[in-house]
Formats: structure tokens, C-alpha cells, sequence
């Protein structure tokens, strides 16, 4: 682990044990703490967990057990750009599954991973409730409906071409 | 006290007790694997114990019923026992059957419900199913089998109702529900090589004291007749014992492959 | 209650009532010109932001007098972003699919010139002799809303427009009567929970009513996990305070004053309204200590369910808010006797609550006069699939299917066949053509082998095949289930695993038998409802669509075409135009090469089958044939290189 990488688990820490005094010692605070933890940092470390456990005073695997349990919780570090695809039953009726697969391939990893560079991570989601525009995905926070293999293409590329900008308009910036 | 029927037998028993325990007191065996005695809300989850009783519609676990005066049950139905081998045959489906070299060989309570139920140990209409499980956080005395484990929660049970907290949890859920250590540092688990309660009472040898080819039944029963008194206090243990030495790796979501 | 703090309540309700009146009138008076813009969820997903960007842009532009007002959903989604646009002299007009440029032209054209631009109009919401009204569509005709009555028409996130609207009258009334005689009204309206069971509301509150226990707990399940079924997010999202005053309706009638909103996190909009719905409610002290100057006190919290399907189960629900893995319990006891913490809770959908403040303003018998004996009162569906008008539906019970799918929903797009409709969830089922004469109530639903559920409808038009669809939810419940009882855990995971190998052209004779065998034992033997309802959609594919299983096993064809294993696309040469490379383009996977008469052909061993290519061929041609089984896919192969 390098430095700034520890630098940064330091900070989470802290950050979390400030968090952590808004909430009262009640086990009924355990989803809460949970999602305001995840809200925060993207993802909930195993030291998260302790510290969550050490805070209501119960064991680190019952906390554990039911962080697990829930869907929403992660315990890595996504994706800049996560990406969902809806696989509810009007997506799948029109080619969901489809959709996801395209991702899957144009990125090469799988639903629930990210990508190495840690640019995309793919996950399925049950329905987002969007169902008259099926088949839809999310990208970070926007929905796009009536996708197809070709938007999926499309989309992947305007996020490739955004950073590629970013990064020139960065060089010429340090360039100056 | 109260009476009840079971298949058309008469027992008489104390008031608030569990039916399936009246008829297991009253020597009717009733197949089992979640339940035992000292619960107060049995999980019901085995779906084994499953009994008629006159005014309910549906068959019912006998675990969650508690007697009423002049019940009538009935354990031995033709339909009741289909159920039983349709719940027998699917935890038989994940269960990684290999008496032979299995600790709980003969004490297996797998081996006694296949028996009662006249089913064999090989599966006929179902494929057996594989669970991949990565197990994760370990522990430094407990092994845990996932392949043998029929989730019955005995374990977990046992360990709250001895330590106050379980130091052993379900952990993520439905077909890859697993039974996991996570997380206590090892300090924490030194009365865990003195209690081995979890391992003890599983019925299904999933749980096993590590590095040593006697099963926990054994060394239990070696520890109970030294009557060896409990350490005072959860002291630290000499070397393995940081909080980072402690930290299990977490599921799922992982990076794929190397830097590409 | 005597007459003096009878007479207190009223006065303070009336200064808000007078307050509210006058804020609603400030944007909505006769002069004035509104425009509603639908910004839920769907209005959001089909560019509402955009849409009202233009509007505030062009108005501003043209320095025309009108409000902007961000409403919650008519229901209508395929016709997502709908605007209404309120101009004096003219009939309140609902224009439909508003993109940025309809709208710089409607302020352009109907606000500053006074034409309605007909081309883009839906209808109007008035009858009128200028433009066609919305009445004039069974979609609107056909509908009668209750609990949708305020949806799309008035901003959610402003509690005075819904007070204006008459909101927050029957709580009011409420506090006038005796709990008891609240509980009879629910009682004689006949209203069962719309969760999906159709348990007696009225029943359900006077059991807990009758623990004697000082705290009870209210709750409002809106932890809508069945795929394809998003109206509780819809209200939510349009009017949060009906469901907020049916919830406060209830704690006054059962004695609690803690209650708490069960949201899905997955519905970041629906939290987010209404958690400023609660605020807003408390600060007119409509909630909070002393409501509206009685001794009733109600605090409502929200609570965010980390996304688990079982969750939606009442046990669970419980379980996950104090902080548990969500699995569920065996009942008894149940929640209305030792619910949350132990105490006694009533647990009702938000459907059900929304229910509420209308039959307490307008009594049990006008209840009673909607819908059906037996399931009075209305029923919302989300109706999604292969149907022509999309969106949500506020119904009276007793409407048959086939008039809710082709009368009301516009039917089947392109002119295809239908062949099932799949009701009440991954908990439901599959009926067929010869059942769309099946009265909608909860009832007749289940006698069909169906159930409400909690309210989704998937209309399948004939390319759908059905081991798919029942594959499809057994992946679903199978995923969700809890793990707990072993039924489920398990069972489910060898019908998937059945039907995988049937659509994948593996399957054998007997997995038929074996499927249902297994589904009837998980059935009787699960824990839960989840259980005891996943293999509805297995059993009633194969009760009605039997023979499509059989040419899955026997022949490795998919009759609908849609299993990808079992079909193969090709490009006819006769057809293939030389030198066109529209599907060469359209390929995700480079499986199309060029013959050497510059034809096409699919390399069969690259095609992932997303039928891109059969999209992309121009009409003129057609030349992408779609097989089943692949085999009768002719073999073209790829020529050298070079």
C-alpha cells in the first residue's frame, strides 16, 4: 500500500468516527449508519465495518452479516462511472439482458466488477421503475431509456472522449 | 399440563411447550436440524418438522406451534412425509456427501433422517448443485465446511446464547448465505479454543476445531472431564494478534485480473 | 372530543385552509397562464429537465407572464414529457412527448399568439368545442381516480397546494370521531390492504387497536421490489401528503404516535419528496406534538430498505428496520399483535393508505359503490411490455383484462398477436388469451392461477416465450430470496437451474413433471410468501403454455424465437443487397463478413444474436432471416483472407 493510499484509509477513519457520534448506540441506527457510510465514501472497508460494530456495541460479524445482506451495500471501491442496467421484467421482455451484455463486452468485465483502471463498474439492477422507456440503464445518475448495442457503444465513447479532453485541456494547462 | 393427540396416541405435556418437542419428549421422532429446546422464537427455517394439525389449511413446522389443549397432529402423513423427503432432498443437493471421510460420520444428523425417511444418500431426480464459496475471515481455532454446512443456524444460536455476542454470523444471503467468522480480532476469539460450543452442537460436521483430526465432539468431551476453568477476562494472545492481521478479505466486486 | 377543542381544531385548520387558498390562488387565478411539467421519475428519464429548461428560457425570452410548476406524474409515461399548459380563454391542454424545441415553439405560438399548435396536442382536460377532450379516450374515460385524483396536477413538494385541493380535510374529520368510529368506516368501505393479499384494512387496525399497549407503531411499506411496478413511487412522487394524511389517519385510529416510511433507496426522488412533505406537515403543525391543537401527537420518520426484494414481506420489513438481516419470521405472531420491537404495528401499502382520506371524506357507502362487491375501491396497475400506452392506471375493480390492456392501454404495438399477460409480479402469473375476459379483483385473480399483487402488469405480444419469462422471474425470486428456509433457498435454485438448461436446449424428458413436482412442494413448504408464490410463474407457464416447454425439450426450438440458443440468424443472398454494409456497421461483435460476391454472411460462431443486424437491414431488402432451431440456418462460410 503506498502512501497516499494509506493517507486516505486515515481520513476515511476519521471521517467516520465523526460521522458516527450523530448516531445513537441503537441497533436500529445499523442500516442508517451503513448507508450514510456508503453515501460518503462509495463503500463500506472492513475497518468501517468494526468501527460501526465497536460503535453499537455487537460483534463485527453480525454487522458484517447483515451488511451483506443487503444489495446496496458494496465493500469495494466502484467505478467513476457506475453503470446499471435494468434488468426488470419490461426490460427483459425487450432485450435487457442484451443491453448488459454489450457493456460487459465493450468493457470486458463482468456485472458486479469494475474495470482496472477503475474508470467503469457494471451493475444489475432489479427495476428502476422506468419501464415504458425499456429498455433502460443508468449511467452514474442519468437514465437512459430505449437503449440498443449501438448506444451502448456510443455512450462508452462520449465518456472515453470526455476524458481525453479532460486530460489535454490538464496537460495544456501544466504546459502554460 | 395438557393433552393432545398425536397420530391417534394420547401424551400429556406442560403447558407452553413446542409441539415438536412434546412428541420428541413423547418419543415420536420428528425429523429436525434448526430447533433446539432453549429457543425461545425457533427460526422454523429447516422446513423438516412440518406436521398436520387440525384447523390449520397448510402443513406447519410443529416448532413454531405451541401445544393447545386436545390438539390433534398428525406427524406420519404420506403427504407430510413427501415434504419432508422434498426438504431432505434439497439440502442433500448441497451438501457435499463423503460419509467416509466426514468427522461426523455416525453422528451425522443427516445419516438419521435419511434412515427415517427411507431415502438414500444419493440424489435421483435432482442434480447436485455446487455453491463457489470463497470463505472469508479466519479463524484461528474454528475450520468451517460451506460444502457440508446445511445452514441450520445452531451455531450461531449456541454462540450468542454462551458469549452474549456471536462471534459467528450468517453472512450473505439466499443460495450463497454462508456462515462466517468476520472480523473479531483474535484476542477476542481466544475463548473460542476454550468453548467450541458452535462446533459442538453442528449437526452436520460443517464446523470443525482446527488442526486436529479429533471432531469437536471428542475434544469436547475431553474438556469436560478436566473441567479445565475458564481463562478470567479475553487476555491477549501472545503473537498473531494486530487489528491489520485481523482484517479478512470482503467478497465480491473485485478488481478483474492484473492491470491490463 | 367536546365542543370547545372541536371548535378549536376547526379554527386553526381553517386559518391554514385560508392561507392555502391564497397561495394556490397567487399561481393559479384567472388570469393567470401555468405551465405543469411532469417531473417524476419517468417525466425526469425522458428529459423533463430540459423540457423545463426551454420553457424558463423562452419565457424569460419573450418576457411572457406565466408560472412554471413541477408536477408529479398523470400516469401517462408514454407520452413522457407531458405538459399542461392553463391559459386563460382557453381549455386546460395536455401536450405530450414535449421536447425542448415543442416547447420553445408552444410559449412561442400558444402563450404569445394564441394557438393551441394542434399537431402536439394529447387533448384537453375540459370538455370544450375548440380541442378534442382527453374524456374522448377510453385511457381517460375508463379511469376513475381516487387515489391518483391529485397526481400530475399539483406540485408534490408544496403542502398548500394539496390542503388547497381539499388535502387534510379528513384528517381533520378524523379528529372529531372516536378512533372506534374511524375504524368502523374503514371497516363498512370493505377495503383490503393493496399490498397483495387483500386483507381487510378495517380488521387489520382494530386488532391492533385492541392490544393493549401504550406504543404501536405505524407503517407505510413502500418497498416496491416487483420488477415492472413502480405506482407506489409514483405517489409518492406526486402527491406524498394523501398517503402522509392516511398514515396519520390510522396512528390517530389505533392509538400509535410513531410511524415510518419504509422507502426503497433505489427511489432517491420518492425519499426526497417526501421527507420535505414530512417537514412541511410538521411545521403547520399537521405532524408533530399537539396536531392541529388536540393532545394527538405523531412523529413519521423515513427508513431507507438497503434493497432487498424480501424486505417488501412485513416480518422482514421488521426485521431490516431494527437493524437485522431482512428474513422473514413465522407467523404468528403477527405484527398487528407483536409487530415492531415487539409492539403492535400495522403495516399497510401505500396504496392503501392513500385510500384512506378519501373514504373518510366521502364515506364507506361511496366507497362501497366503486368497483366490486367483494374488492370495492379502485386498483392502480402499472401496465408495461408490449402495450401501445404504457404507464400507470387508476381502475375501478371488476374491469375485465381485456378492456384494461386494448381498450385502456391502446393494445398490442406493430399488429402483433397477444399471448400472455403476466400479473402481480415474480409472485404471480401467466394467463393466457382465454382468460382476458377475468374480471380484475383480487379474487378472480387468484381463481386464475394470478394475483393482484402488488400491482404490475407485463403484457407479452406473441415473440415472447414463455419458459423465458418463467426462467426470467425464477432468476429473480431465486436471487432475492432470503436464504433462510430451505424450500426456498434451494428449490428455487433447482428450477432455475431446470429451466436454464430447458432454454438453453439441454432439457430432458421429465423436467416437466420434475418442475412441478418441485414447484407444488415449495409452495406448501416455504417459510414465507415469497416461497409460497415463486413458482406461480413456473406452474402457470406450463398449465397454459405447456407446449412450448415440449418443443424446448423435444425439438431444442423456441417457438417464439427468443432463446437464444435455440435460434440462429442469416442473411438470405437472394435478398442481400451487393455492396450495402448497414448490418457490417450494426454489429457489436464483428460477426458479419463480406462474401466474395460482396454479399453478407454471419460467421455463427461470433453472433451473440442481439439482432442488431436485423434492425439495421434497410426495409427494402429485409434480408436477415431469424431461425429456430439454429440448424435450418444455411451454412455460409467465410472466405479466405486475402
Amino acid at each position: 500500500m503506498n502512501d497516499t493510499a494509506e493517507d486516505e484509509e486515515d481520513a476515511m477513519l476519521k471521517d467516520i468516527t465523526s460521522m458516527l457520534t450523530y448516531f445513537e448506540k441503537h441497533r436500529g441506527n445499523l442500516i442508517p449508519i451503513l448507508q450514510s457510510i456508503q453515501e460518503k465514501h462509495q463503500y463500506l472497508s472492513p475497518l468501517a465495518l468494526q468501527m460501526v460494530a465497536r460503535h453499537l456495541k455487537v460483534s463485527s460479524c453480525d454487522v458484517y452479516g447483515v451488511a451483506t445482506f443487503y444489495n446496496q451495500f458494496r465493500f469495494h471501491p466502484p467505478g467513476e462511472h457506475q453503470i446499471k442496467a435494468c434488468l426488470g421484467t419490461a426490460c427483459h421482455v425487450r432485450g435487457g439482458d442484451i443491453i448488459l451484455e454489450n457493456f460487459e463486452r465493450k468493457l470486458d468485465i463482468k456485472a458486479g466488477e469494475t474495470t482496472p483502471d477503475r474508470e467503469f463498474s457494471i451493475d444489475r439492477v432489479a427495476c428502476v421503475g422506468c419501464c415504458a422507456l425499456a429498455p433502460v440503464a443508468i449511467v452514474d445518475d442519468t437514465v437512459y431509456g430505449h437503449m440498443a448495442p449501438s448506444k451502448v457503444e456510443g455512450l462508452i465513447l462520449g465518456f472515453e472522449i470526455e476524458k481525453e479532453r479532460e486530460k489535454r485541456k490538464k496537460q495544456s494547462n501544466e504546459s502554460k | 399440563m395438557i393433552k393432545l393427540i398425536v397420530d391417534n396416541n394420547e401424551i400429556e405435556v406442560e403447558e407452553g411447550m413446542t409441539v415438536l418437542q412434546a412428541c420428541l419428549d413423547n418419543e415420536i421422532y420428528i425429523p429436525n436440524l434448526c430447533y433446539l429446546k432453549e429457543m425461545d422464537n425457533p427460526p422454523g427455517s429447516c422446513r423438516l418438522c412440518l406436521v398436520e394439525i387440525d384447523g390449520y389449511n397448510q402443513p406447519i413446522t410443529s416448532c413454531t406451534v405451541k401445544v393447545e389443549e386436545g390438539m390433534v397432529v398428525r406427524s406420519n402423513t404420506e403427504h407430510i412425509r413427501k415434504l419432508q423427503r422434498t426438504a431432505f432432498e434439497l439440502l442433500l443437493s448441497v451438501h457435499h456427501v463423503d460419509c467416509k471421510n466426514c468427522p461426523a460420520n455416525r453422528k451425522c444428523e443427516l445419516q438419521r433422517i435419511a434412515k427415517f425417511l427411507h431415502f438414500g444418500l444419493k440424489l435421483k431426480r435432482l442434480e447436485p448443485l455446487d455453491r463457489e464459496i470463497k470463505v472469508e475471515g479466519d479463524h484461528p481455532f474454528l475450520e468451517y465446511v460451506p460444502n457440508r454446512c446445511v445452514l441450520c443456524g445452531r451455531c450461531v444460536f449456541v454462540c450468542k446464547k454462551k458469549n452474549g455476542q456471536a462471534m459467528l454470523s450468517f453472512a450473505k444471503k439466499g443460495f450463497d448465505t454462508v456462515i462466517s467468522f468476520f472480523g473479531e480480532d483474535n484476542s477476542a476469539r481466544v475463548s473460542c479454543e476454550e468453548c467450541y460450543a458452535c462446533a459442538e452442537i453442528c449437526p452436520v460436521g460443517a464446523l470443525l476445531v482446527k488442526n486436529s483430526k479429533r471432531s469437536a465432539h471428542q475434544r469436547l468431551a475431553k474438556n469436560n472431564n478436566s473441567q479445565r476453568p475458564r481463562p478470567s477476562g479475553r487476555g491477549l494472545k501472545k503473537g498473531n494478534n494486530s487489528l491489520a492481521a485481523s482484517i479478512p478479505t470482503l467478497p465480491g466486486g473485485a478488481l478483474k485480473g492484473g492491470g491490463k | 372530543m367536546n365542543q370547545n377543542s372541536k371548535k378549536k381544531l376547526t379554527e386553526v385548520f381553517a386559518s391554514i385552509k385560508t392561507e392555502a387558498d391564497k397561495r394556490f390562488k397567487e399561481i393559479k387565478g384567472d388570469d393567470d397562464q401555468n405551465i405543469l411539467i411532469g417531473m417524476a421519475t419517468c417525466g425526469l428519464a425522458s428529459g423533463a429537465i430540459e423540457v423545463k429548461a426551454a420553457f424558463e428560457e423562452a419565457i424569460a425570452e419573450r418576457k411572457i407572464n406565466a408560472h412554471i410548476m413541477p408536477v408529479g406524474c398523470l400516469g401517462h409515461c408514454y407520452a413522457e414529457p407531458l405538459v399542461l399548459i392553463e391559459k386563460p380563454g382557453f381549455p386546460p391542454i395536455l401536450y405530450h412527448n414535449v421536447t425542448p424545441g415543442k416547447a420553445r415553439l408552444l410559449v412561442k405560438a400558444f402563450l404569445e399568439e394564441g394557438d393551441p399548435v394542434f399537431e402536439h396536442i394529447l387533448g384537453s382536460m375540459e370538455e370544450n368545442d375548440i380541442i378534442p377532450s382527453v374524456m374522448e379516450f377510453q385511457r381517460f374515460n375508463q379511469e376513475k381516480r381516487i387515489v391518483m385524483a391529485n397526481s400530475g396536477l399539483i406540485d408534490p413538494e408544496d403542502i398548500y397546494h394539496y390542503i388547497a385541493k381539499g388535502g387534510y380535510s379528513a384528517l381533520v374529520k378524523a379528529l372529531t370521531l372516536e378512533p372506534e368510529k374511524i375504524i368502523n368506516e374503514i371497516q363498512e368501505s370493505g377495503l383490503r390492504g393493496r399490498g397483495g393479499a387483500g386483507f381487510l384494512t378495517g380488521k387489520k387496525w382494530q386488532l391492533t387497536r385492541d392490544v393493549n399497549e401504550k406504543d404501536k407503531f405505524v407503517i407505510c411499506n413502500a418497498d416496491e421490489g416487483d420488477p415492472g411496478a413502480y405506482m407506489d413511487r409514483t405517489l409518492l412522487e406526486s402527491n406524498p401528503h394523501q398517503i402522509i394524511e392516511g398514515m396519520a389517519i390510522n396512528a390517530y385510529a389505533i392509538g400509535a404516535e410513531k410511524a415510518i416510511t419504509y422507502i426503497r433507496a433505489e427511489y432517491p426522488l420518492a425519499v426526497k419528496v417526501t421527507k420535505k412533505a414530512i417537514e412541511q406537515a410538521k411545521e403547520i403543525g399537521l405532524l408533530g406534538k399537539g396536531i392541529l391543537g388536540t393532545d394527538f401527537n405523531l412523529d413519521i420518520v423515513i427508513f431507507q430498505g438497503s434493497g432487498a426484494f424480501v424486505c417488501g414481506e412485513e416480518t422482514a420489513l421488521i426485521q431490516s428496520i431494527q437493524g437485522e438481516r431482512g428474513m422473514p419470521q413465522p407467523r404468528p405472531p403477527y405484527p398487528s399483535q407483536r409487530g415492531l420491537f415487539g409492539k403492535p404495528t400495522i403495516i399497510n401499502n401505500v396504496k392503501t393508505f392513500g385510500s384512506i382520506p378519501p373514504i373518510l371524506k366521502k364515506g364507506a357507502q361511496w366507497f362501497r359503490g366503486v368497483g366490486t362487491e367483494k374488492s370495492p375501491g379502485t386498483a392502480i396497475f402499472s401496465v408495461v411490455g408490449n402495450i401501445v400506452h404504457a404507464g400507470l392506471v387508476e381502475i375501478p375493480m371488476g374491469i375485465s383484462l381485456r378492456s384494461l390492456i386494448f381498450d385502456i392501454c391502446g393494445g398490442i404495438p406493430e399488429q402483433k398477436k397477444f399471448k400472455a399477460v403476466q400479473i402481480g409480479g415474480p409472485s404471480g402469473g401467466c394467463l393466457p388469451e382465454h382468460f382476458l375476459d377475468t374480471p380484475i379483483d383480487f379474487d378472480s385473480l387468484t381463481l386464475a392461477g394470478a394475483m393482484m399483487g402488488s400491482g404490475g402488469i407485463v403484457v407479452m405480444d406473441e415473440d415472447t416465450c414463455m419458459v423465458d419469462v418463467a426462467r426470467y422471474f425464477l432468476d429473480f425470486t431465486q436471487k432475492e430470496s432470503c436464504g433462510k428456509c430451505t424450500f426456498c433457498r434451494i428449490g428455487t435454485k433447482h428450477l432455475l437451474d431446470i429451466l436454464e438448461r430447458i432454454i438453453t436446449g439441454k432439457g430432458k424428458e421429465g423436467d416437466i413433471e420434475l418442475l412441478e413436482r418441485l414447484s407444488i412442494d415449495i409452495k406448501e413448504g416455504s417459510l414465507c410468501g415469497l416461497g409460497k408464490t415463486a413458482p406461480n410463474p413456473v406452474l402457470t407457464t406450463i398449465r397454459y403454455f405447456r407446449d412450448e416447454y415440449e418443443a424446448h425439450i423435444r425439438e431444442k426450438r423456441c417457438p417464439a424465437m427468443m432463446c437464444r440458443a435455440l435460434t440462429a440468424y442469416y442473411i438470405d443472398l437472394d435478398r442481400c443487397a451487393r455492396g450495402c454494409d448497414a448490418c457490417v456497421g450494426s454489429c457489436p461483435t464483428e460477426a458479419i463478413f463480406t462474401t466474395r460476391d460482396r454479399k453478407k454472411g454471419i460467421d455463427q460462431t461470433l453472433c451473440v444474436k442481439c439482432g442488431e443486424c436485423m434492425t439495421s437491414c434497410p426495409v427494402e431488402y429485409d434480408a436477415v432471416i431469424k431461425v429456430s432451431p439454429p440448424e435450418l440456418a444455411p451454412k455460409i462460410e467465410r472466405p479466405e483472407e486475402g
